[in-house]
């Protein structure tokens, strides 16, 4: 008994401690630092002309916006029925008994990160590793079997916003998602210029037979991946989001190659 | 061509004649019409884009990355068309549905062939929901094949 309550205690310190990680204090943090460094940011993202009120509205709606209150987003805690404000991520702030999963917290929230395309993929990485060590089996092996399931899927849900994030082509296309702009659209595209290129490319690397060709074809289309990949934080920032589509439509392609390279190789 | 099939193989896991159509369980298995396009891929290759009795249909799938190119060769006299090759980078569903297509052009009026549906190409391979959109690039290669034919014909002065 004495363990347990031990093993809870410890716990919540790591999560007190560490104030970026608990909900209310990520999110007072969050919005500081956008009122007071990057304001003018903050305003870019307002979508012009998307009708669906994006899930990132509805947070920072909360915080600039005295009326209205998102009844979706406040959660309630299964065991000691304590109504929070925001979204609990991981543990409910009156018991620390582990939440189940909320929709409405976002991959960026949960690193603590701001919802921009570019990201420290160092400092990344170390939250990462810090969530894990938090969401350890070991740490919930005596708590109930709800609870172990809410931290496995809890992990789950960080492990694969990790691996989001991380690429630069899946982290694009999740800020355009964020954005009510859904990418994946399976129309079809005739643009020749693109199409072109595209084959005579996938060809030369059809073609190609020793490993220096195909690296030499590789460092290429990273460069243009590099390169398209600043043209997107362009057209994004600026909300051309058309051609942040575009330019994800190509980082898909050259993200293929690259695949077809690898397995050559 | 020896290179795709290669690299399709490769993609699909079929780099020995060990795996059966039909398998049973979790597994996700390929129609055994969809193996058949692959190891004997029919019509892969290209015309000369500047013939004018060719259109080239060039198509592509951002989604998922595929490239399509679908070519065919047209008597000017009859409007039929007599010949039909293609050459697909994509998954194992994409290259099989432009290989139909090349077949199913054949011999076929021009008119016809813009009726061909992509349903019909994904029942003949028996394609799963979720690469029905293969179908999808595969019906629309043929039609901007047809597209650019005629344009070309309009270019030249002809009918």
């Amino acid at each position: 008994m004495n363990r347990a309550r031990k093993l809870v205690a410890s716990i919540s310190t790591l999560s007190t401690r560490r104030r970026t990680y608990s909900p209310s204090s990520t999110f007072r943090t969050i919005s500081i630092n956008s009122q007071t460094h990057h304001s003018s940011r903050r305003e870019s993202f307002q979508p012009s002309s998307s009708s669906a009120k994006p899930l990132w509205l509805r947070f920072s709606g909360r915080e600039f916006s005295s009326g209205s209150s998102d009844t979706t987003s406040s959660s309630v805690c299964w065991n000691c029925g304590f109504l929070s404000e925001k979204a609990a991520f991981l543990f409910c702030e009156s018991c620390r008994s582990i939440q189940p999963i909320d929709d409405s917290v976002d991959y960026f929230q949960i690193f603590d990160l701001e919802k921009k395309y570019e990201l420290d993929a160092g400092s990344l990485e170390g939250k990462y590793k810090d969530w894990q060590k938090k969401l350890h089996p070991d740490l919930v092996h005596n708590k109930s079997q709800k609870e172990r399931d809410y931290a496995a899927d809890q992990s789950a849900k960080v492990t694969e916003a990790y691996r989001t994030l991380t690429k630069r082509l899946s982290r694009a296309m999740y800020i355009m998602k964020l954005n009510g702009k859904n990418v994946n659209e399976e129309e079809t595209i005739t643009d020749p210029t693109l199409l072109m290129e595209i084959m005579e490319l996938r060809e030369t690397i059809a073609e190609a037979n020793d490993s220096k060709e195909l690296d030499q074809i590789r460092s290429q289309v990273q460069e243009k991946l590099k390169q398209w990949s600043d043209s997107f934080v362009e057209a994004f920032e600026s909300q051309r989001f058309d051609e942040a589509v575009k330019c994800i439509q190509r980082m898909t392609y050259y993200e293929r190659a690259c695949e077809e390279i690898v397995k050559k190789l | 061509m020896m290179m795709i099939r290669q690299a399709a193989k490769k993609a699909l896991g079929l780099t020995s004649r060990q795996s059966t159509p039909c398998s049973v369980g979790i597994f996700r298995s390929y129609h055994e019409n969809v193996i058949d396009h692959y190891d004997n891929p029919r019509n892969v290759g290209s015309f000369d884009k500047n013939d004018p009795t060719v259109g080239t249909g060039l198509v592509g799938a951002p989604a998922c990355g595929d490239v399509m190119k679908l070519q065919i060769k047209v008597d000017e006299k009859t409007g039929q068309i007599v010949d039909a090759r293609f050459k697909t980078f994509g998954c194992g569903s994409a290259i099989a549905s432009s290989s139909v297509a090349t077949e199913w052009v054949k011999g076929k009026a021009m008119e016809e062939v813009l009726t061909i549906k992509n349903t019909e190409i994904a029942k003949h391979l028996s394609l799963p929901p979720v690469k029905l959109h293969c179908s999808m690039l595969a019906e629309d290669a043929i039609k901007a094949a047809v597209k650019d034919y005629k344009e070309k014909r309009v270019k030249t002065g002809g009918v």
